[in-house]
């Protein structure tokens, strides 16, 4: 991203309910656990994910999205790698 | 308004994703509480709890500021804490060096120290002197003057990363000038301070900024281009408001003309924190960036003749010698190691320490469980959707920096709060940064017993103040300030708008930070 892209990016009102797509690689934080599996949630959306390791609540990952439901906001995906933690 | 991302994945900007595991913490804090402490894991804040009354006694109850005090107030809660812990202390012990040994807390203090001789090269500089030059250039007048107050307090506080500083500088040199000229003392005393608000949240030499950026994994370069929209959106009403209030207020029936002290020499140094912010903004290590623009200003100070090698750096030596001959030797009273690269250093040990000493109470707090158990309540019972989680970030954080005036203070004990409900929400760390720091610098110069109004208040009514000098119609009420420090009142009210409308709202999946080691 350029430094002038930098300055302009978030100019824009976003939603409280971010839709996402399948096929959509996304690096997103695990927020908590849910149906045997973990869950992201992304505003007030919800990505569930399989296959993540036991731990990785509030850890940074990247998951490929496999489907998405637009009037639900929710979606599911599949874990890929580990790529950080929380800030604190 | 929703949004689909594209399919590849999220741009690091050329670098590697940030990695959690340098700040040393998150694994370490995900085990459970280590510590038991009597009366369950509530006691574990008492440290912290206690810190947290000393701060609001000694600064909004006593009026007494600088961080030298909080220190000790640190020091008694840690120590205060010790005797709730159930069984052997050597945990407890234990976790205060944990708590100092974070990465977040180093960061922090390795851009403080660089941006601390940065800024105090810049003061010795003129640059002060110049901006003063800019003023009597353009003509201002008494009307205009709050206006003008506010832009070029503004941008040496933009430069020098200091609020407090630029307020004492500009009460000093630029308040008498102003008033002498017609200005409502009021209004301009006002104008000054927002313009502090305006450095304090903007400047990546800002010690707020530092720490807005590092304690949510962002890097300080991406924060400042981030909240670009935010600081001008309030800036540009703010300004108007000076120009019309100035119009509206009157000024005071001191006579007399202002003896400024004009340097247009001295404006070179906005080559020098130009320099500075291009380098932070386009990515490359904080470090890096500061280091190029103290050897910039060192350089215009000396070709330019702004100050001498001893005003930068001087060894003082008891009595003259085969070395007292060089620039930076000088024979005085006292010896010692002082000029800007020292004192603009050493100037920020008493926060230095003080960061440290937060750092281990909030990860004692965080091994008693205390941390978790105030988490919980607020993600169960308040942040309970995205934008109620903003807005608790907002006014969670104004309301700390309402008690603890000393606002780096008050943003260091919030931000563990701020990053832990806003990771809950996927809330990108650049909009977790400026919402922690928005808040902080404008409370940090509005109510009578906040640290920015206060400093500036003092060099008013010192024994060798403004109203020794001029009289009591140089020495401003700090309450009657209140409603007319525009540019912070509108930060606030932005971000209250911005939590409810989305508007600026970024999700951790939208963008991701660049290093933070590159902070």
């Amino acid at each position: 991203m350029s430094v002038f892209d930098k300055f302009l990016a978030g100019w824009s009102f976003r939603g409280s309910r971010p839709d996402y797509a399948a096929g959509d690689v996304l690096e997103v934080m695990v927020t908590g656990e849910g149906d045997g599996g973990h869950v992201a949630r992304i505003g007030d959306s919800t990505l569930r994910i399989e296959g993540a390791p036991e731990d990785a609540i509030n850890t940074r990952i990247i998951v490929d999205v496999e489907s998405w439901d637009d009037s639900a906001h929710t979606g599911r995906a599949t874990y890929r790698k580990t790529v950080g933690e929380s800030a604190f | 308004m929703t949004d689909t991302t594209d399919a590849a994945p999220p741009a690091t900007d050329g670098g590697d994703p940030p990695d959690g595991s340098e700040f040393g913490v998150g694994e370490q804090n995900s085990d459970g509480p280590r510590i038991e402490f009597r009366g369950g894991k509530w006691m574990s804040t008492v440290p912290i709890a206690f810190f947290i009354l000393w701060a609001v006694f000694q600064s909004g109850i006593l009026g007494v500021g600088g961080a030298d005090g909080l220190v000790i107030g640190a020091l008694i809660g840690t120590i205060l804490g010790m005797f709730f812990v159930r069984g052997s202390w050597k945990a407890y012990a234990d976790t205060i060096f944990e708590g100092m040994t974070q990465r977040v807390a180093a960061t922090a203090i390795v851009a403080w120290l660089w941006a601390g001789m940065f800024a105090d090269t810049l003061q010795v500089g003129q640059f002060v002197n110049g901006l003063i030059f800019a003023a009597d250039a353009l003509n201002v007048g008494g009307a205009t003057f709050p206006a003008a107050a506010f832009i070029l307090c503004g941008l040496l506080a933009t430069g020098i990363g200091t609020g407090y500083g630029a307020t004492i500088a500009f009460v000093t040199l630029f308040f008498p000038a102003g008033v002498l000229l017609g200005a409502n003392p009021v209004l301009l005393f006002a104008a000054i301070l927002s313009g502090a608000v305006f450095g304090d949240n903007l400047a990546p030499v800002s010690d707020t900024t530092i720490v807005s950026a590092v304690t949510q994994d962002a890097d300080i370069g991406g924060v400042v281009a981030s909240r670009f929209k935010y600081a001008i959106l309030a800036a540009v009403p703010a300004f108007v408001a000076y120009l019309v209030m100035g119009s509206v207020l009157p000024g005071t029936s001191l006579e007399g003309a202002a003896e400024l002290d004009a340097a247009a020499a001295g404006l070179v140094h906005l080559v020098s924190m130009g320099i500075v912010i291009v380098t932070a903004v386009a990515g490359r290590h904080i470090v890096e960036a500061i280091s190029w623009g103290i050897v910039v200003a060192v350089a215009f100070n000396l070709l330019f003749g702004l100050s001498s090698v001893s005003d930068i750096l001087v060894f003082t030596v008891s009595e003259a010698g085969t070395f007292t001959s060089l620039p930076f030797v000088a024979v005085g009273e006292t010896t010692g190691v002082g000029g800007s690269l020292y004192t603009g250093a050493t100037g920020f040990f008493p926060l230095i320490v003080l960061t440290l000493l937060i750092v281990s109470m909030a990860q004692i707090m965080i091994r008693g469980g205390g941390f978790e158990a105030i988490q919980t309540f607020l993600l169960d019972r308040v942040a309970t959707t995205v934008r109620r989680a903003e807005l608790t970030m907002v006014l969670g954080t104004a309301t700390i920096n309402g008690m603890i005036t000393i606002n780096t203070a008050a943003e260091i004990a919030i931000a563990p709060y701020v990053a832990r409900i806003g990771e809950k929400f996927n809330i990108n760390g650049y909009r977790r940064a400026n919402i922690l720091d928005a808040n902080t610098s404008a409370l940090g110069y509005i109510f009578p017993w906040a640290g920015g109004v206060l400093v500036g208040y003092q060099v008013m009514v010192g024994p060798d103040g403004l109203g020794a000098e001029y009289g009591p119609e140089m020495v401003v009420n700090p309450i009657e300030v209140v409603p007319y420090v525009f540019h912070g009142w509108f930060l606030v009210a932005i971000f209250i708008l911005a939590a409810v409308t989305g508007f600026g709202r970024e999700y951790i999946p939208d963008r991701v930070s660049e290093e933070v080691s590159r902070a």
